[in-house]
């Protein structure tokens, strides 16, 4: 289980507390007005932000004081998530510490279609098909929290419709722990098991 | 704690130990005078009495004079030019142009001045139609001399900057329908303006040390520079107390000055892999008349001391020029050059290292220190350095025998800020763009090298180039440490135009530059290969 408790983070001028616990295999949608703080939660878990007081705890273990490269923690950013001096092959190559599972990867490249794109730099292709590269790699890593950071943004309805279906089979064949920022109820209803939605971040 | 990406701590542990090196081989220079005036050589320390001497203010005053005269002019007259290139992408040569500026930058100071005297000086093609008054030597040559050198460069900065203005910019400048005016206030001058301040620094501070050219075009105390006066109380009156005060003076204002830029300055993080320039406003046929003219004058003005080196040929002293005495100069060189350039470029990178740490966990002031310590050599008296070194190694080693060895270690040493200037952009852009992603993806040491080496391999060769051109050009370090038997192509040129052998001084002028031009060409297809 994900459980954090009483986290608060404090970023220049804005602070905001968390409460909130994600079972294992869990699939949380997390949704509220621009600025809340979505993102914000998903860089704290991952390591990205300090928290000034509360705990991060995974399988009942503290996390919050772990530097990012030791947290079972695989995360979407909203963007600049491909090296763009590498291929495609190469970027999807990487963060798996071992021999990455091609057979697997080429498989969902085949069901995302973006298989053809393989040998391409990120430079040569849409955003659509960057984000869709993005998610292959960041849900077959071997870690068990998964975060995804609006996945399906740049997603045309078509290939949203292929790219939710397949995070969601995907996150519970290999029993991720997963947590989706999205503003779209739709991506909700598709992918997740239930929904979060955060209140208005304390100004001071 | 958290970490935003660690680094091997082998790559740490080699750069803190670079450090250690480059502030020792400083330290030990200060020491080897230091310590020669101390034993009853003419005092105890630097002599400050002369701080109220005429001799030393006119000095003073003279090397502040021609540095801030040269760094405005190149930057005023680099701004047009800079334009001109931008918004006219269609010009003819253009790239080439660009690839002359470096030329230009790098190129050897003696084979300027004997283009330069070639055609203003005394007897020079041009010096008929500039009037009885005209004299090359002095202020005027120096000024001209530093702009020929610092302008292309600042125009090259100048266009790499605004080649990062993005699109959407202009686009939205077009919709809002800005005047020119509005176009310079909000777009064109925002990305300039760090770099015009941190490129006037870096000029002044490149003209506030120059050697070669004050030494060739100046003369007297009406045109001396600190360095000169250094090396002239060194060399003639063997003064270390007043060479000492004189280094000192140096020292500290162009190292106070460069500690103001560095905490000044800032790093554009706008040249993105990915904000690649497609789209620029249209210029009006006026405006676009007058950029080209003011490019083809640049093109004019760049390449005439080149092309008066050929005047300096006389076709008989080719057939009977020895070109066998060029052979081993050439050799040494490129060894020589090759040598300094590599360690240098290497050092730059693993001394680059510890300053990144520090940026990663906003350690502010330990960065400025590191880069103060990792560039100072920019600063600090080349004369100085080489002088002081050679004292202090005298006693303890056979400098007829290893003097080559310090040779090539003290232009790597003088070096590393040159490549540490390059390699530093595109590091820290690795890091703003990537180290989260490489943190998240858990990429360390060697699979973290891995994914970082493709990335600045580009910026990695072009700085090796760059350094390899201002290694081989080097007079100053030869001219202490350096010995017949390893004799260079700069130096050989320096001992023809010394026993006024100027047919042959060209020859090997030429050659020396068709050696950097080549290095140039290299550098710029293999850039191309990796872009495209």
């Amino acid at each position: 289980m994900l459980s954090i408790d009483k986290l608060k983070i404090r970023l220049d001028d804005w602070s905001s507390e968390y409460q909130l616990q994600v079972a294992d295999a869990e699939i949380l949608a997390i949704q509220g007005k621009s600025g809340v703080g979505k993102s914000t939660l998903l860089h704290a878990i991952a390591g990205f932000v300090s928290c000034q007081s509360g705990s991060i705890a995974w399988q009942g273990k503290s996390i919050e004081n772990q530097p990012a490269e030791q947290r079972p923690v695989s995360l979407l950013f909203q963007d600049h998530n491909l090296f763009e001096h590498l291929s495609i092959t190469q970027n999807l190559k990487l963060g798996f510490g071992k021999p990455p599972p091609w057979q697997k990867i080429t498989a969902a490249a085949k069901q995302l279609e973006i298989e053809q794109l393989l040998d391409s730099k990120p430079g040569n292709c849409s955003g659509g098909q960057r984000q869709r590269v993005a998610l292959i790699r960041t849900l077959l890593r071997p870690e068990p929290i998964v975060l995804l950071d609006e996945p399906f943004a740049e997603l045309d309805p078509q290939t949203r419709g292929l790219a939710t279906d397949w995070v969601r089979q995907t996150a519970k064949e290999g029993h991720k722990t997963l947590l989706l920022v999205t503003h779209q109820d739709e991506d909700v209803e598709r992918v997740a098991d239930r929904c979060l939605v955060l209140n208005q971040a304390t100004d001071n | 704690m958290l970490a935003v990406g660690r680094l091997a701590v082998g790559r740490l542990g080699a750069g803190q130990l670079g450090l250690l090196f480059i502030a020792l081989v400083t330290l030990l220079s200060f020491q080897g005078l230091i310590g020669f005036s101390a034993n009853g050589n003419g005092g105890s320390g630097p002599d400050w009495s002369l701080l109220s001497d005429t001799y030393f203010r006119q000095v003073l005053w003279f090397s502040i004079q021609q540095a801030g005269l040269s760094a405005l002019l190149s930057m005023i007259l680099a701004w047009p030019v800079a334009r001109a290139i931008y918004y006219l992408p269609e010009l003819i040569g253009r790239q080439t142009f660009l690839s002359l500026c470096i030329l230009c930058f790098v190129m050897p100071t003696l084979v300027l001045i004997t283009g330069l005297v070639s055609l203003l000086g005394r007897s020079g093609i041009l010096t008929p139609w500039l009037g009885e008054s005209w004299n090359l030597y002095g202020l005027n040559g120096i000024l001209l001399a530093h702009i020929y050198l610092n302008m292309p460069f600042a125009v090259r900065v100048l266009v790499q900057q605004m080649n990062t203005i993005p699109d959407s910019s202009w686009k939205l400048a077009t919709q809002l329908k800005f005047t020119p005016w509005q176009r310079l206030k909000h777009i064109e001058w925002p990305s300039v303006k760090a770099s015009y301040l941190m490129l006037f620094g870096f000029i002044f501070v490149l003209c506030f040390n120059s050697f070669a050219v004050v030494l060739a075009l100046g003369g007297g105390p009406k045109a001396t520079t600190l360095e000169v006066a250094i090396y002239q109380a060194l060399k003639y009156d063997f003064n270390i107390p007043e060479a000492l005060m004189l280094a000192w003076t140096q020292f500290l204002i162009a190292g106070s000055l460069f500690l103001a830029l560095t905490l000044l300055g800032s790093i554009s993080w706008l040249s993105a892999d990915t904000a690649t320039r497609h789209w620029v406003p249209t210029l009006s046929s006026t405006k676009k008349a007058c950029y080209q003219t003011i490019y083809y004058l640049a093109w004019l003005v760049l390449l005439l001391p080149i092309v008066a080196l050929f005047a300096g040929i006389d076709l008989q002293e080719i057939s009977r020029f020895s070109w066998s005495s060029l052979l081993e100069p050439t050799a040494v060189s490129i060894a020589l050059g090759l040598i300094a350039a590599v360690s240098a470029t290497i050092t730059a990178y693993l001394i680059l290292q510890p300053i990144r740490n520090a940026y990663r966990q906003r350690q502010h002031r330990q960065r400025i220190a590191l880069e103060w310590i990792a560039t100072h050599t920019l600063v600090a008296p080349a004369m100085v350095l080489s002088v002081g070194l050679f004292i202090f190694l005298l006693p303890k080693i056979d400098l007829d025998d290893w003097g080559i060895v310090f040779v090539a270690l003290l232009n790597m040493v003088v070096l590393v800020p040159f490549a540490f200037q390059q390699l530093k952009p595109r590091l820290f852009q690795f890091d703003q763009q990537y180290m989260q992603l490489s943190s998240s993806l858990k990429l360390q040491g060697f699979s973290l090298l891995r994914v970082e080496w493709p990335f600045i391999r580009p910026v990695f060769v072009a700085s090796l180039a760059l350094v390899l051109i201002l290694a081989i050009g080097d007079v100053a370090i030869f001219s202490i440490f350096g010995s017949q038997d390893w004799t260079t192509l700069p130096w050989l040129i320096y001992s023809y135009a010394g026993t006024y052998r100027i047919a042959e001084a060209s020859i090997a002028s030429l050659l020396l530059l068709a050696l950097c031009s080549l290095i140039l060409w290299a550098f710029e297809r293999f850039r191309s290969h990796v872009e495209h």
